[in-house]
């Protein structure tokens, strides 16, 4: 019996050998394909036929799974009301929740029923968002850019009576929003009339940001020292600051502009100190010190507020690494952080560390 | 952009050679050379190559075995790599750096698995059974067996059935041990033409034809022979049938 090697099915058996094996190599220096087992898959559904992939168990237990799954989770298609309340509405939409530096769309069905709006995300049998209708204070309706290109989308942004801000989206805003101004006034409340957005310092910012700009890090309010110029003298000015893949800036909440635009790769150094911030009492405040470049200069911007810790925290390792190389999103807590720093010491937020690390460090407790 | 180097394998040899562009995308494909071994690579972008399109990734594999059976051709021991493996540059160091670097700490074991695969090449052994024919075989010599199948003949409908779902389990109990037997038997048979065995997972096929074993074995490429002569002879046993590929650089071995 002689060997072959140019018939269909030896292909399969040749594939198989190209895209699982091969020498090893332990090096870091390697470029990792995660995709690469899926593409084997893919590539043997092409070869073999959707029909003989699932003879051949790729996708069978994967199939099945997915269906029990689904059997289980389809049974909770309602979130839990109170007793006697009742649903008037319901509609997909997806609400945006931000936090840190996590900020994303959660999609759910949006319920609307005599007491409370809620978003409930069946999949998980979770409510991500609610608010009772009597704290709702004024709906406010406006368009904006779509994620897609030139597409608009109708926002509604509900302001609660702490004036604190939501930000929700849904299939048909006009008439969730009208439903939930007839509910309220049946209960005889009434909503603020012609009603304004406090602190929409976001959307503005995210207009100054280049394309392709990714804010890393952002917070509460933070001061900073604006400059003397002309016959200002230096002073404390409330705004924002962000940080972003390219540069720090800060938003000056008043004149709603950037006012200060530093590059990434133009600081040299960023420290803490504890100084005085106000000419009205004597107690120092902690502040944050940015010491930059300016063509051949160097200058300081100074900043303080609440979060000055956390920013220099976070400054302190984009900084210096920013030079060398990108960073990665930490597998444990989502930030992100150095790719050096995470494999070799591990994520400087959360202390997760890459189970490579975790064996090394355990050999060498194991040899000691 | 960075560069960096596509690896197909590495092979026993220091010669540096440009073998033209032969490579994935037509990329021109040459050796970086190392003390007495050397790379075969081709200069790439540091990105993976990725398709949705599984026409081009299986043109692209195609094309990495290619490659590697040329250097094969011409070096006579490599150590392939699987497709994909791609070195990148560092901060302050080249991919050709980066490749050295691991050439050098590696260097020992490349050694030894080149030393332990010089002029050997890779089998792929399938064996298939069809257990219909088994499980004829089996009602006419199992004892048990053949007792039960005669007792169905004088029962009732309802009795019948009974007996019948009774025949069916003992036959898959006794069809799994003359699985289990033959395995064995024929991995045996298999162990004394080859240097090495690699049981890989078998497939699922249809209904009367299953994959009992699924091997990888390692020989020098001139006994394939050999190992050809011994699986005819499985393969002339009834119900039972080969497919027998190769040879291929040694993808299972390293």
């Amino acid at each position: 019996m002689e060997p072959t090697r140019d018939t269909h099915a030896t292909l399969v058996d040749l594939l198989d050998r190209i895209l699982d094996k091969g020498l090893v190599i332990n090096a870091d220096v390697i470029i990792s394909v995660a995709g690469i087992p899926l593409l084997g898959v893919n590539l043997r559904a092409a070869l073999a036929g959707m029909e003989t992939m699932l003879k051949y168990g790729v996708m069978q237990d994967w199939d099945e799974k997915s269906r029990v799954w689904e059997r289980e989770h389809r049974k909770k298609t309602l979130p839990s009301l109170a007793e006697g309340e009742e649903i008037a509405l319901k509609m997909y939409g997806s609400y945006y929740y931000s936090k840190g530096i996590y900020n994303a769309w959660r999609p759910g069905y949006f319920y609307l029923t005599d007491k409370r709006l809620i978003l409930y995300r069946q999949d998980f049998d979770e409510i991500t968002f609610q608010i009772p209708l009597e704290e709702i204070k004024a709906l406010i309706m406006k368009e904006e850019e779509h994620f897609v290109k030139d597409m608009k989308k109708q926002v509604l942004y509900l302001l609660d009576k702490q004036d604190r801000v939501h930000r929700l989206s849904m299939v048909e805003t006009n008439q969730l929003k009208d439903a939930i101004e007839q509910r309220i006034k049946d209960m005889g409340f009434y909503l603020e009339e012609n009603p304004v957005l406090p602190e929409l310092e976001d959307e503005q910012i995210v207009g100054s940001l280049m394309e392709e700009e990714r804010v890393i890090h952002r917070g509460k309010k933070v001061w900073y020292l604006v400059p003397a110029e002309g016959i200002q003298q230096e002073t404390w000015r409330p705004g924002h600051l962000y940080l972003t893949d390219k540069g720090l800036f800060w938003w000056y909440d008043f004149d709603k502009k950037l006012v200060l635009d530093v590059s990434v790769d133009k600081i040299i150094s960023v420290s803490t100190d504890m100084r005085k911030t106000s000419s009205l009492n004597s107690s120092k405040e902690k502040v944050l010190n940015i010491l930059y470049r300016v063509n051949s200069t160097k200058k300081v911007a100074l900043f303080s507020g609440k979060e000055i810790d956390e920013w220099a925290q976070v400054l302190s390792h984009i900084i210096p690494a920013q030079q060398s190389e990108e960073t990665e999103i930490c597998p444990q807590c989502g930030k992100e952080a150095p790719v050096k720093e995470l494999l070799e010491k591990g994520c400087p937020y959360c202390n997760w560390v890459s189970p490579r690390l975790r064996k090394k460090a355990q050999e060498n407790v194991a040899r000691v | 952009m960075a560069e960096a180097r596509y690896l197909y394998c590495i092979a026993d040899s220091a010669e540096k050679v440009n073998f033209g562009n032969i490579g994935i995308e037509d990329s021109e494909v040459y050796t970086i050379p190392y003390q007495d071994l050397c790379a075969v690579v081709h200069n790439c972008s540091p990105e993976p190559y990725k398709s949705e399109d599984n026409e081009v990734v299986k043109k692209w594999a195609m094309t990495h075995q290619k490659v590697i059976d040329t250097a094969w051709e011409r070096f006579g021991t490599v150590l392939p790599l699987g497709f994909d493996t791609i070195i990148k540059g560092e901060e302050g160091i080249t991919p050709d750096g980066n490749m050295k670097k691991w050439l050098k700490g590696d260097y020992e074991n490349l050694r030894q698995k080149l030393g332990k695969l010089k002029d050997r090449a890779e089998f792929g052994v399938q064996v298939f059974w069809a257990p219909k024919i088994i499980s004829k075989g089996l009602i006419e010599t199992n004892p048990e067996i053949k007792k039960l199948n005669e007792e169905i003949k004088s029962k009732s409908k309802g009795l019948a059935y009974m007996y019948k779902q009774k025949l069916e389990n003992l036959l898959k109990k006794e069809i799994e041990k003359e699985a289990d037997r033959y395995f064995k038997d024929f991995y045996e048979r298999i162990k004394r033409c080859v240097d090495e065995i690699k049981v890989e997972k078998t497939k699922k096929l249809e209904e009367d034809k299953q994959m009992l074993m699924n091997l990888s074995c390692l020989l020098p490429k001139e006994k394939s022979k050999i190992l050809g002569d011994e699986l005819e002879k499985i393969n002339n046993t009834e119900g039972f049938s080969i497919r027998f590929t190769g040879p291929w650089p040694p993808y299972s071995f390293v």
